[in-house]
């Protein structure tokens, strides 16, 4: 017997994972593809990411979200939605991205996935930030927890926070681009020429964000990249050891034995 | 109701037996202590009682635990709800809602019980703890007292058999800790609920427990009414000290027995000896000092000198003043009328270095100061802070502590061995005044005497003053020799502890009850006056 | 005090309007929608920290609103019609190579962009409107039983929340009162991040011990109940999303 393993997306619930994250990447990359046949597309894919997320979380059955998941997820949903606010104003400096990736090296990919969306539900919520882009920050985030699974497992010591830190400007970037291509048709509509081209080549598509990317918000995208790896080069080691500790505190997957007899206790030993 | 069978633990990751072959037996009804050592495992053994141990921490039991007939090996902690109510040791890490009646209810809510059982039961509750008037409220803002009976109605409306509460009262007022006491009192008394309690504050929860568990240094644990096992036990409150030094025959475990036996030693005719308080140079200098929040005064024209190697004690009740009175004293915001001086220098302007030599300052969590992975590195750390010679932290935290391991974890230390570490971190840059906020919760006696006697060498040989915010009678009894008590922001009294201490009935130590009117705090007061007698 | 509505009453009207305002496609129309919902807003202030998302929308929405036209003026794609005025046309480098800036700028050109804005700052301001007129705590109340345990999650998050910037505060006033008054990020988070998880553990534990995950089923302590007043704003919705629809 063993106690509960931490949260991890399992059978239908990975499926679903799988379903909704197509369904939601589609809601982002629409304007590469969609032909200029479909009425209001943006209209569609805007419905379809809250769609997918709803479906996604109902697909997180009663029986996988333990107490412990429960509770270590709130906490850190809360520390990361009290980080958010600290950023407004100053160009990038977004500390919550540091603590969601740390997080999830340390509590797996799965937790990551949905640390990334509930913070930012929670950081929505209170901070007025609710609207149609919400879905969409939610998977992205969410996709930032999920990619620490590339990182090999056994990686320890100053390589480890040296490949986080890689992650990390990776990651910003990657929230960047993202939060960019969902906006795009928003903020430009059709008709001017860094807008998507329905029906288009995807080549020409491709080349019109670019530069509307470079446009519009490189100028935050770097130094959030820069913040967010810096922060993992300075205060990863203790970070991490701090998570790992509560890891283990935790007793995740811990044997659970019963024996008759206090003499046995005594043979184990 | 409750019966551990040859019950032994041992916890993952770990090679060491937590409790060795206890058995036991517990009647429906009784009140029953588990008093031990910080480290022994008095938690581990409540937290066995409703299986949370093994089944949610891991680990390996050998014996067999039942409750109600149920054994804890087959049933998770959940199945278990109804029958064994838990109230863990500071209940608002507990919380799952922020609202009073959501946070009763939610325990119900999981089991889905129907909506009109929960309205009916959830009610019952608020009337049976007196928390009717804060049931919307959000839990964060209710005083210590309140946040501790939401727990227990959290646990009790589950119409649960037996109700577990590790140190339900450490962080609380003398006054609140009467009422949770006497709440759980009652629960035995009318609804003859088993209560397993766990609490280092022997002299609070004494006189109501039938019977104790004892679990010893080496782990070995005797079980018996509360008059054999104090008869012998190490650690005991100071009422069955006093019975010991006094060579009394009977132990009692309440102030009126007690007196009852010590009729004869009150009857004795000495003068008191006079305990002149210290009038060295002033190094606290306190002159009509207001703060309001808002609309609220915290402070109304406070005025007050301390002086060099003294101990000074600020007593009141929660939300009194004496959060904001410590911190004009040491300089968190510049008093809005009226001046203190910290020798020579107003301590809202001291900064850095300075600051750190002029004021140490410990906070009611000390753990805030601590942000190293190991004991040696915070030592090192403190070491630079305080332009010491290297090792100086160090040294000074194994004269307080001997035998804490340098490469521990901060944060695994005991209560105890975390506040001598933020002792010897703060005290090692040898501040002229040290400031102490509420520090002795969750000691048990043996620290909390390790940190009187160090605060008194401390004060004494450098010629410190210290002041120190408590609501622990017996430490400032025992320790402390001036008392200011503010009650609405003002001071009520302010003087030597024994003058101070006596006139009030909620903040008078044990021993002073048992005496009373003889004026005598503590045993060594009382022995003192014996031998003077003829 | 206000009558308290069931808290998915605004979030349904919201839906329901916006589907009526991009299927009208009139810009007037959603004009005098954001007056009408500007002034429900107003009138049903509390002083809750979250009734600000409306105003914030608006300015959002505003922002949307000016890039878009700026952008129509500026790299629009032509649109044949009157001429309003034109700008220089600016040479880009050769690595931006296709786009041309300036150039003849027409009414065409610029009403459409204005439209368009004006129907996404519409919808903006009505999502920042139903969340100004909901509490969260009461929204995260209504989560349906199959997210249960995402609706806890949420709940305890909330109110943990303000919690830890208490605690945040307290540890930056320990080290500030130990005399690093510029206390290093490593100061104040780890004993945050300690505190925190520590918490964490015991919420577990509590958890466990009061019956979390025993049931599959769950019931809800005084659920929210759907008064006559929240059918009324439906229907008020729902009316003005069909009268908008048929148009």
């Amino acid at each position: 017997m063993k106690t509960r393993q931490i949260f991890e997306f399992r059978g239908s619930a990975r499926i679903a994972l799988v379903l909704t994250t197509t369904m939601s990447a589609l809601a982002f990359l629409w304007p590469y593809f969609i032909s200029d046949q479909i009425m209001n597309p943006q209209w569609i894919f805007l419905a379809a990411a809250p769609c997918a997320l709803f479906l996604l979380l109902a697909s997180i059955g009663s029986e996988s979200l333990d107490s412990k998941s429960v509770a270590l997820l709130a906490v850190l949903v809360a520390l990361i939605a009290a980080l958010r606010p600290m950023g407004t104003g100053a160009v990038g400096i977004e500390p919550m991205w540091f603590v969601l990736i740390l997080a999830a090296r340390v509590f797996g990919p799965s937790f990551g996935f949905l640390l990334g969306t509930f913070s930012m539900l929670i950081s929505a919520l209170f901070t007025g930030g609710i609207g149609p882009w919400l879905a969409y920050q939610c998977f992205a985030a969410g996709w930032i927890g999920l990619g620490i699974a590339l990182i090999p497992a056994k990686l320890r010591g100053r390589s480890e926070i040296l490949v986080l830190a890689l992650y990390g400007i990776l990651a910003a970037e990657f929230f960047g681009i993202a939060m960019d291509l969902q906006f795009w048709p928003w903020a430009l509509g059709t008709g001017s020429q860094l807008s998507y081209v329905p029906g288009g080549d995807v080549s020409v598509n491709i080349a019109h964000f670019i530069t509307y990317h470079f446009v519009s918000s490189m100028a935050w995208d770097i130094p959030r990249a820069i913040f967010t790896a810096s922060l993992i080069l300075i205060a990863g080691k203790p970070i991490l050891n701090s998570l790992r500790r509560a890891h283990t505190r935790a007793a995740f997957a811990t044997p659970i034995e019963f024996r008759e007899r206090v003499t046995q206790l005594k043979e184990a030993r | 109701m409750i019966t551990f069978s040859n019950v032994s633990l041992i916890y993952p990751h770990s090679t060491k037996t937590i409790l060795e072959d206890l058995s036991f037996h517990i009647e429906e009804g009784e009140m029953v202590l588990v008093m031990g050592e910080t480290g022994s495992g008095k938690s581990s053994l409540l937290r066995l009682i409703n299986g949370l141990v093994p089944h949610h921490t891991g680990g390996i039991l050998a014996g067999d635990i039942s409750v109600d007939g149920i054994s804890t090996r087959l049933v998770k902690p959940g199945s278990l709800a109804h029958l064994v109510g838990i109230v863990g040791q500071n209940p608002i890490q507990g919380f799952v809602t922020d609202i009073v009646e959501e946070e009763i209810a939610f325990g119900m809510e999981s089991l889905n019980f129907s909506p009109d059982v929960m309205r009916k039961r959830v009610e019952e509750i608020l009337d049976l703890l007196g928390l009717a008037h804060v049931r919307d409220r959000s839990i964060a803002t209710l005083s210590g007292g309140e946040q501790q009976r939401v727990a227990i109605g959290a646990a009790l409306v589950m119409h649960p058999k037996v109700l577990v509460l590790d140190e339900p009262t450490s962080a609380l007022d003398p006054i609140a800790a009467e009422e949770v006491l006497s709440i759980l009192h009652r629960l035995v008394h009318d609804l003859s609920i088993t209560v397993v309690i766990a609490e280092h504050r022997l002299e609070r929860v004494i006189q109501f427990v039938d019977r104790i568990v004892y679990i010893e240094g080496d782990g070995s644990t005797s079980i018996g009414s509360a008059e054999e096992i104090l008869r012998t036990a190490e650690l005991v409150p100071p009422i069955v000290q006093l019975a010991r030094a006094l060579n009394l025959n009977e132990i009692g475990t309440s102030v009126r027995e007690v007196r009852r036996n010590t009729e004869k030693f009150r009857e004795i005719e000495v003068d008191p000896e006079p305990r002149p308080l210290v009038r060295n140079e002033i190094a606290i200098e306190i002159e009509k000092v207001s703060h309001s929040y808002g609309n609220s005064m915290a402070l109304k024209e406070i005025s007050a000198s301390l002086h060099k190697s003294e101990i000074v004690a600020v007593m009141g009740r929660n939300g009194a003043g004496k959060s904001t009175f410590l911190n004009s004293i040491v300089g968190l915001h510049a008093p809005q009328s009226g001046r203190v001086v910290v020798n020579g220098i107003q301590p809202a302007f001291l900064k850095g270095q300075e600051r750190r030599t002029a004021i140490g300052y410990i906070p009611q969590e000390p753990s805030d100061l601590l942000f190293s992975t190991s004991v040696a590195e915070e030592c090192r750390q403190a070491d630079r802070d305080n332009d010491v010679a290297p090792g100086t932290t160090e040294s000074l935290l194994h004269r307080l502590v001997p035998g804490i391991s340098a490469t521990a974890h901060p944060m695994d230390l005991s209560e105890g061995q975390r506040l001598a570490l933020v002792l010897s971190i703060v005290l090692s840059g040898n501040p002229e005044v040290l400031v102490l906020d509420e520090p002795t919760r969750g000691l048990d006696y043996r620290a909390k005497n390790t940190f009187g006697v160090l605060l008194k060498e401390f004060a004494s040989t450098f010629n410190r003053t210290i002041v120190i915010a408590t609501h622990d009678v017996e430490l400032v009894a025992e320790f402390i020799d001036r008392v200011i008590f503010i009650a609405d922001g003002e001071i009520v009294a302010d003087g030597s502890t024994l003058d101070v201490l006596l006139s009030s009935p909620a903040f008078a130590p044990q021993v002073a009850k048992v005496m009373s009117p003889k004026p005598w705090l503590t045993i060594g007061d009382v022995l003192s006056a014996l031998e003077k007698t003829p | 005090m206000k009558r308290q509505l069931h808290p998915l009453t605004f979030w349904i009207c919201a839906i329901l309007i916006a589907i009526g305002i991009v299927s009208l496609d009139n810009a007037a129309v959603s004009i005098a929608i954001v007056g009408a919902t500007a002034i429900l807003v107003y009138q049903r202030r509390e002083g809750y920290p979250w009734e600000k998302s409306f105003s914030l929308s608006l300015k959002f929405g505003l922002a949307i609103l000016i890039i878009r036209t700026v952008v129509g003026i500026v790299i629009g794609v032509p649109i044949p019609g009157r001429n309003l005025f034109s700008l220089p046309i600016v040479n880009l480098p050769s690595w931006m190579p296709g786009i041309r800036v300036g150039g003849n700028v027409t009414l065409e050109r610029l009403s459409s962009s204005i439209h368009e804005g004006i129907i996404i700052a519409t919808l903006i301001a009505l999502f920042g409107a139903a969340t100004s007129l909901t509490s969260p705590h009461k929204l995260l109340r209504v989560t349906p039983s199959f997210i249960y345990e995402v609706g806890i999650t949420l709940v305890i998050a909330t109110s943990l929340f303000p919690q830890l910037s208490t605690s945040a505060t307290r540890i930056r006033r320990a080290h500030t009162l130990r005399g690093s008054e510029k206390p290093s990020l490593r100061r104040i988070a780890i004993p945050l991040l300690e505190e925190s998880l520590s918490r964490s553990l015991h919420l577990a534990a509590a958890m466990d011990s009061r019956g979390y995950g025993v049931s599959k089923k769950r019931s809800r302590y005084r659920p929210q109940r759907w008064l006559t007043i929240d059918s009324t704003y439906l229907s008020i919705a729902t009316f003005l999303a069909l009268a908008m629809v048929i148009a």
